[in-house]
């Protein structure tokens, strides 16, 4: 599973990030993470509003620091 | 009005426009509307089109934002893509509701976005 947080890098992004490891980690479920920090590749997304989080390619949420237990309902 | 989204690097970006630029007078008077809003500040320019097709990154950032959507008529296609993923507009303008007659010439819609801003201004 691939998990990319789109943002470039302030506090809620790195917070994004924090909690899609956890989630990741309690599920038990093989991941990678990839923080996608160039604004032109998150602009490919479609996104407008940072942190995102996408999941195998579909952007999830945008805008917002999901919680652990919001994670792990996505994934 | 959205309550306040918790927004990081995009900014003071809250509120997104889209259109149905459809191909009548009153269709491509919601793009110049669209884009007139946009110069003016008001919100940012956004793809209806990129909603209706369904890719992720465009559906959810119109769902996170207010949004002010403008369709051309009645038949309402950009309300209708909007409602396909379960949410509605913070805003919605029909440009027939504003007295602008539909049909298919393109001569006066300078003059019909001008009457349209008016209205909405």
């Amino acid at each position: 599973m691939k998990i990319q947080i789109l943002g470039t890098g302030c506090a809620k992004c790195i917070k994004l990030t924090e909690n899609a490891e956890k989630a990741a980690k309690e599920m038990g479920v093989d991941f990678e993470i990839e923080k996608v920090t160039d604004i032109n590749k998150i602009m490919e997304f479609g996104v407008m509003f940072t942190p995102g989080i996408a999941i195998d390619g579909q952007v999830k949420s945008v805008g917002k620091v999901l919680s652990v237990e919001d994670i792990k309902k996505m994934l | 009005m959205l309550e306040e989204k918790d927004v990081c690097c995009g900014g003071n970006i809250k509120t997104l426009i889209l259109c149905c630029a459809g191909g009548s007078n009153v269709g491509q008077i919601s793009n110049r509307v669209m884009v007139d809003l946009d110069k003016k500040g008001v919100g940012n320019a956004y793809c209806l089109a990129g909603v209706g097709a369904d890719l992720s990154g465009f559906v959810e950032s119109a769902k996170a934002a207010d949004t002010i959507l403008i369709d051309g008529c009645p038949v309402a296609c950009g309300k209708k893509t909007f409602e396909r993923h379960g949410f509605n507009p913070t805003r919605h303008i029909v440009i027939t509701e504003l007295g602008i007659e539909k049909n298919h010439n393109f001569d006066n819609v300078e003059e019909e976005t001008n009457r349209v801003l008016q209205k909405i201004l």
